[in-house]
C-alpha cells in the first residue's frame, strides 16, 4: 500500500466515512466532520500510522491534503 | 389566541409584497473567497419550491423536519420552507455523530430529514431506530435511491415556484427546536414559537443598532442558536445587509473579508477571538479595518484580556452579551452607548428582568454570587423542552427561570458571569453534557468506568477532561487514546472530544452511585476535594 492509500485509510477511519477520496486540494471545508477538534484526531492517527511526529506549527498550518502528503513523504525519507 | 406573522412571511414574503424582492440581502462567500449575492426573491422562490415538495410528501403543520446539512443558502431556504408549512424546523450540526444524531431525531419525532450525500450514511445507519422517519431528502443526488431516500434536486426540477400559506398564525405555533445539553440525560430540544419574532427583532435593533449602510457578519453556524436567530431570522426580518462565510475558522480569510468587504458590525465568539489572538501581529497590522464600527461576542465569557486585545487590534469597542438556547434572544448585553466594563456581560436589555438569587430563590444584593435568574414571560422564551415536561418544569421556580449559570451584579447594575451552576461543559461555545461523553467512552471495551469534567482552557474556555478506569489487563496507549477520541467524535460530536485523558483507580461516586465531579475537579486543580464522607 503506498503512502496515499495509507493516508486515505486513516482519513476514512478517523472520519468514519468510506467515501472520502483524497485529492491534493481537499481541505477541511470539504469534509463535514473535519474541524479543528477532529483535526487533532487526524494528526494523531497519521503519526501512529506512519511512526512520525508533527510539530505544533505543522499541525496548525496544513492548508490542504497535498501539503499534508508532502510533509508525510518528507518525514519518511531516509535522513 | 393572538395572531402573529409567520416568521417566513416576516423574513421573506413581506418584502416581495413590498416590491423589495431584488434587494441584495446576503453576500455569500465560499471558502475559496468566491462570492455570490442573494436577494429576497431567490430565497422566496427556493423556499416556495421546497415548501411545496414538503407538503406533497405529507408534511403537516406541527411535524418536525430536521435539517442536517451544513450552512448554505440551501439550508436557509429549507428553514423558511419548513416554516411556510407551519412545521417545526430542527437544524442539526453536521459534525454530530450517530448517537448524537439519534438522540435528537428520536426526541423530535422527525418525519422528514433534509441532508446531503456525504451525511446520508449516518442517517441510514440509525434509521431502523427512527420509526417516525418517513422520508430523507438528499440535496446532492440526481436520482431517488428508493421510496424513502429521495433526490431533492430531482424534486426541485419539477416543483412550483409558488406556494400559498397563511401569512399569520397563532403566536404560540411552534417554529423551531434548538437542542442543548444538560448535566444528565439526553440532549433537550428547546421549543420556540413564531410569536418570538417581535422580541428577536427588538433585541437585534436595540443591541446591534444596524444602519442601512452597514454590512453585518455573524460568524455562528445556524445549527447554533446565535447563527439561526441572529444569522438568519433577525437579519432577514429587519432587512439587514449581511455577509456569511462558508468555511471553518481561517484567520487569513476572516481578516481579508473584514477588510475587503468592509464589514461594519461583526458578531463572533470568544474562542474565535482567542484563536485570532495567537496569530502574528503583522497579520493584523497589514490590514485596514477602518470600516469596522464595533464587534460583538457571545457564547462564553469574554475575558478582559481578549476584550483589550480586540479593542487594540481592531480599534473598535467589543460588546459581550449573554443568552441561551432557551432564552431565544439576547438577554443581557453590552451595547452602545453604554460604557463597557471589561469582563462583564453588560446589563439586561429593555423589558428583561434579570437578577441573582440564592438556592432558595431569595434575591441577593450586588457583589453576592448566586444563580442567574430571569423573570418569566419575555416573548422569545422557549415554550418547553420537546417531549420532556419534567426537565422544563425543573428550570422554573414559579415565575422565575433559573438559567443554570452562576453570576453576580455590581453596584452599577452590570452582570458578571462566574461559571455554570451545573456540570454542563461550555467548550468553545458548545454545551456538552458529561453524560453523553461518558456513555460513548463506556462503549469502548478497554474502559471499565469513566467520569468527565470541564477544566479551564486558554482558548476554548473549558476543555473536556476524561478520567478513565481501565479494565483489568488493559493498558493505556496512544492507540487507545486515538480510539477513544475517534469514537467520541463519530458517536457524539467533534465538540465532545476529550482534550485530556487521565487514568484513575476508581471513579469517585457517592453511595447512590452519582459521580462526584467536584472531587475530580479539585484533584485536577491540585485543590482540597473537601468533604468526601458521602463517597462510596
Amino acid at each position: 500500500m503506498d503512502i496515499q492509500e495509507r493516508l486515505t485509510k486513516v482519513f476514512r477511519t478517523v472520519f468514519d466515512n468510506e467515501s472520502i477520496t483524497l485529492t491534493p486540494d481537499l481541505t477541511a471545508d470539504d469534509v463535514d466532520e473535519w474541524d479543528s477538534l477532529s483535526h487533532i484526531n487526524l494528526m494523531l492517527a497519521i503519526e501512529l500510522e506512519f511512526g512520525i511526529e508533527f510539530s505544533q506549527s505543522e499541525i496548525q498550518n496544513f492548508s490542504n491534503v497535498g501539503e499534508l502528503l508532502e510533509c508525510v513523504k518528507t518525514k519518511l525519507e531516509p535522513s | 389566541m393572538k395572531k402573529v406573522e409567520n416568521i417566513a412571511y416576516a423574513g421573506l414574503t413581506r418584502f416581495i409584497e413590498n416590491g423589495e424582492g431584488e434587494k441584495e440581502l446576503l453576500l455569500w462567500v465560499e471558502n475559496d473567497l468566491s462570492k455570490t449575492s442573494f436577494s429576497y426573491s431567490y430565497f422566496e422562490t427556493m423556499s416556495n419550491r421546497i415548501a411545496g415538495i414538503l407538503q406533497e410528501i405529507g408534511v403537516n403543520p406541527g411535524d418536525t423536519v430536521s435539517l442536517f446539512i451544513p450552512r448554505s443558502p440551501m439550508l436557509i431556504s429549507c428553514f423558511f420552507a419548513v416554516l411556510k408549512n407551519a412545521a417545526i424546523s430542527s437544524i442539526l450540526f453536521s459534525t454530530l455523530g450517530e448517537a448524537g444524531l439519534l438522540d435528537r431525531l428520536s426526541n423530535s419525532n422527525a418525519r422528514v430529514i433534509i441532508t446531503k450525500k456525504s451525511l446520508l450514511r449516518k442517517i441510514i445507519s440509525i434509521k431502523h431506530q427512527l420509526p417516525t422517519l418517513e422520508r430523507i431528502l438528499v440535496v446532492d443526488i440526481d436520482e431517488d435511491q428508493n421510496d424513502h431516500v429521495l433526490s431533492l434536486k430531482r424534486l426541485l426540477s419539477k416543483s412550483s415556484s409558488a406556494f400559498d400559506y397563511p401569512h399569520s398564525l397563532d403566536a404560540e405555533t411552534p417554529a423551531f427546536l434548538q437542542y442543548t445539553s444538560g448535566s444528565t440525560g439526553k440532549p433537550k430540544g428547546a421549543l420556540h414559537v413564531h410569536g418570538a419574532i417581535a422580541d428577536i427583532e427588538k433585541s437585534f435593533k436595540e443591541i446591534m443598532q444596524l444602519q442601512a449602510d452597514d454590512l453585518y457578519w455573524c460568524t455562528a453556524d445556524p445549527a447554533w442558536i446565535t447563527g439561526l436567530v441572529y444569522g438568519i431570522i433577525a437579519p432577514f426580518t429587519t432587512a439587514a445587509r449581511q455577509l456569511q462565510y462558508n468555511g471553518t475558522y481561517n484567520a487569513d480569510n476572516w481578516l481579508k473579508l473584514l477588510e475587503q468587504e468592509k464589514v461594519t458590525v461583526w458578531y463572533t465568539a470568544p474562542t474565535a477571538l482567542r484563536m485570532l489572538m495567537q496569530e502574528e501581529e503583522s497579520k493584523f497590522s497589514q490590514r485596514d479595518f477602518q470600516h469596522l464600527k464595533r464587534m460583538y461576542s457571545v457564547g462564553e465569557p469574554l475575558n478582559p484580556e481578549i476584550y483589550h486585545w480586540g479593542k487594540r487590534i481592531f480599534g473598535v469597542e467589543v460588546y459581550d452579551n449573554w443568552w441561551q438556547s432557551e432564552t431565544g434572544s439576547m438577554m443581557i448585553a453590552n451595547r452602545p452607548p453604554m460604557k463597557v466594563k471589561p469582563g462583564s456581560m453588560g446589563k439586561p436589555r429593555e423589558g428583561i428582568e434579570s437578577f441573582i438569587c440564592d438556592e432558595n430563590m431569595r434575591l441577593l444584593p450586588p457583589g453576592k454570587q448566586g444563580l442567574l435568574c430571569l423573570h418569566k414571560g419575555w416573548g422569545s422564551m422557549f415554550r418547553g423542552y420537546f417531549h420532556n415536561d419534567t426537565a422544563y418544569a425543573e428550570k422554573f421556580h414559579g415565575d422565575i427561570y433559573v438559567a443554570g449559570d452562576l453570576a453576580f451584579t455590581d453596584s452599577d447594575g452590570y452582570f458578571w458571569y462566574v461559571s455554570r451552576a451545573d456540570d454542563v461543559i461550555n467548550t468553545a461555545g458548545h454545551l456538552v453534557g458529561p453524560f453523553e461523553v461518558e456513555s460513548a467512552l463506556l462503549e469502548i471495551p478497554e474502559i471499565a468506568d469513566v467520569a468527565v469534567i470541564g477544566a479551564d482552557d486558554p482558548i476554548m474556555h473549558k476543555r473536556i477532561v476524561a478520567f478513565v478506569k481501565l479494565r483489568s489487563g488493559a493498558a493505556w496507549s496512544k492507540e487507545l487514546e486515538l480510539k477513544c477520541r475517534v469514537h467520541v467524535s463519530n458517536k457524539v460530536s467533534t465538540s465532545a472530544i476529550p482534550a485530556e485523558f487521565h487514568m484513575i483507580e476508581q471513579v469517585p461516586k457517592n453511595q447512590s452511585g452519582k459521580i462526584l465531579r467536584r472531587v475530580l475537579k479539585a484533584v485536577y486543580e491540585g485543590k482540597d476535594p473537601g468533604d468526601t464522607s458521602t463517597m462510596e
